[in-house]
């Protein structure tokens, strides 16, 4: 054999061996997609077998398809509409502005020493209150509006988006914030280029966070009997009638409702910080 | 020293001290501290850590308060008086490269359409145009590096202050980068001043090597190099090279010693 078939053949043979290794890898990434998503499958499906032979109670732990059926019909009558479209609202303007008005004051306190102390302690002490704890006193102020639930939704992620800002802004690289200024970065350019840039990181962390304590305020809120709409008063009402089976309707589509809102910020992350892409 | 009238647009700072303290005792990290630049040329201050250099440069940069003395730098020509360089992690890693090269061109106002035309000059002299739409974090340190000098250069400020810019990268690709840094300045001719810890890159770059003392940082010797331009490391074979180099290290090592037992 001649070198240069030699050397072809080995050529060959590396790149059979890596063709190898690179299928290997993708059969492993099918094999852990398959996993994700056929054991919720069959979690559901060892239910439902369990709940038709009364191996668990059907009347605490109806049948999967029992539950898709009533949440069929719920859709068809318009009654889950009727409780959704409250919710969504809810979450939506008093969670939507709590955390727009918390990222806003966020970044002036961790612009502002003067700010931030006059202000850092109060927040400090008033966001571990529950705010469930404040609702009675909305409902006092405000009456049995929808105001109160609003407001609820608002000062929670209010608190969970401004907290998380300062901490953004503080957390920013000192040299950054100094590079700004040796090029000329001062008041409303320093902000938009550099301060808020460099904490939005955190921000969308606290996005996240806000994310599922406001889907559980808002349920809790719900349940108080200062409405009669909402998923929270669907899965309450349902219990206290006893049907189960519109209790578990709630209980999904709040869920769903929870995970889209989460995805649609992780996407947005994605787009808006393409510099934190790749680590 | 200078005691004539420095010529107009350079750069001059007059018994400089900077004092803070450390818990109730106060600290001199600068003590009257004097130095004239002449307009287009290139120093590089050496001393042992700790001595104030960055102090020093940094005050110039507006980026630090100077306890007592007076600054003045070529004033009014230039929206940014002078354009610093950082040793690393000074690029805004949420800007791509070429907007981290146009960003002080922004700051200051200039129309787009000019700002692009300079950034993608720029780029192209620091070879990074098949980059200019990365971000900082998918590029290597010398790299950045470029990006950081590119955005210098490109705020078009007649001053360049750089606290050790090379100071982070690998011996090779620092020797690279201090070729290209002396065929950007000697195409450009600012004023410049740097801070190293390197006597080589102190005797390659610079037509003038400040030599600063221990704590507090005084003026410890005004070396004025005699290699003409351009320049290249040919000029590491000349035996004037090797003696420049030793007599500076003669003059730092007693401090380097005292600053590392100390530190």
């Amino acid at each position: 054999m001649s070198t240069e078939t030699r050397t072809e053949d080995r050529e060959r043979r590396t790149l059979v061996a890596a063709r190898e290794q690179r299928a290997r890898d993708r059969r492993l990434a099918t094999r852990d997609l398959v996993l994700a998503i056929a054991t919720p499958i069959l979690l559901l499906v060892l239910w439902e077998l369990c709940a038709r032979v009364e191996i668990i109670d059907p009347r605490f732990f109806p049948p999967p398809t029992r539950i898709l059926g009533a949440g069929w019909e719920m859709l068809l009558s318009g009654e889950l509409w009727q409780h959704t479209a409250p919710t969504l609202m809810r979450l939506a303007v008093g969670g939507g502005l709590g955390a727009l008005c918390g990222i806003f004051v966020g970044l002036l306190m961790g612009a502002s020493r003067a700010l931030n102390a006059a202000l850092g302690p109060l927040f400090s002490a008033l966001y571990p209150l529950p705010k469930i704890a404040i609702f009675p006193i909305l409902l006092m102020i405000f009456g049995p509006t929808e105001l109160p639930k609003i407001i609820a939704v608002f000062i929670t992620t209010f608190f969970i988006l401004q907290i998380n800002t300062v901490s953004g802004v503080w957390a920013i690289d000192r040299k950054l914030l100094e590079a700004g200024s040796a090029y000329g970065a001062t008041g409303l350019a320093r902000f938009r280029f550099v301060v808020l840039p460099g904490a939005m990181p955190f921000v969308f962390s606290g996005l996240k966070t806000a994310t599922g304590t406001a889907v559980v305020v808002v349920t809790a809120v719900e349940f108080t009997g200062a409405t009669t709409t909402g998923l929270g008063y669907l899965i309450w009402n349902s219990w206290q009638l006893f049907i189960p089976e519109k209790l578990y309707v709630g209980l999904v589509v709040i869920g769903l409702i929870g995970a889209l809102v989460t995805t649609i910020l992780s996407r947005s992350e994605k787009l808006l910080l393409p510099w934190r892409r790749e680590r | 020293m200078h005691t004539t009238s420095p010529a107009p647009g350079a750069v001059v700072a007059e018994d400089v001290s900077k004092v803070f303290f450390s818990g109730t005792d106060p600290v001199w990290a600068l003590e009257d501290f004097s130095l004239t630049l002449e307009p287009g040329s290139f120093t590089c201050i050496v001393g042992p850590s700790g001595c104030g250099k960055s102090t020093f440069l940094r005050i110039l940069g507006g980026l630090e308060e100077r306890t007592v003395g007076e600054v003045s730098l070529p004033a009014g020509e230039h929206r940014i008086p002078a354009a610093f360089v950082f040793q690393e992690h000074g690029v805004f890693p949420w800007m791509t490269v070429r907007d981290n090269v146009a960003f002080g061109l922004r700051m200051t106002g200039t129309a787009a359409a000019e700002r692009r035309r300079v950034a993608e000059d720029w780029l192209e002299r620091v070879r990074l145009t098949d980059f200019a739409d990365s971000y900082p974090h998918q590029l290597s340190g010398g790299m950045r590096q470029r990006v950081a000098i590119a955005r210098a250069f490109a705020t078009g400020s007649p001053v360049l202050l750089m606290d050790e810019p090379l100071g982070a990268l690998d011996a090779q690709t620092r020797m690279l980068m201090q070729e290209e840094l002396i065929a950007l300045w000697e195409a450009e001719r600012k004023t410049v001043l740097m801070v190293t810890h390197d006597i080589d890159e102190a005797i390659i770059l610079s037509d003038r090597v400040i030599v600063m003392s221990g704590r507090p940082g005084t003026l410890r010797e005004d070396i004025t190099v005699p290699f003409d331009r351009p320049r290249s490391f040919e000029i590491e074979r000349d035996p004037e090279y090797a003696a420049l180099r030793a007599r500076i290290w003669n003059l730092l090592r007693e401090d380097a010693r005292t600053a590392e037992e100390t530190a």
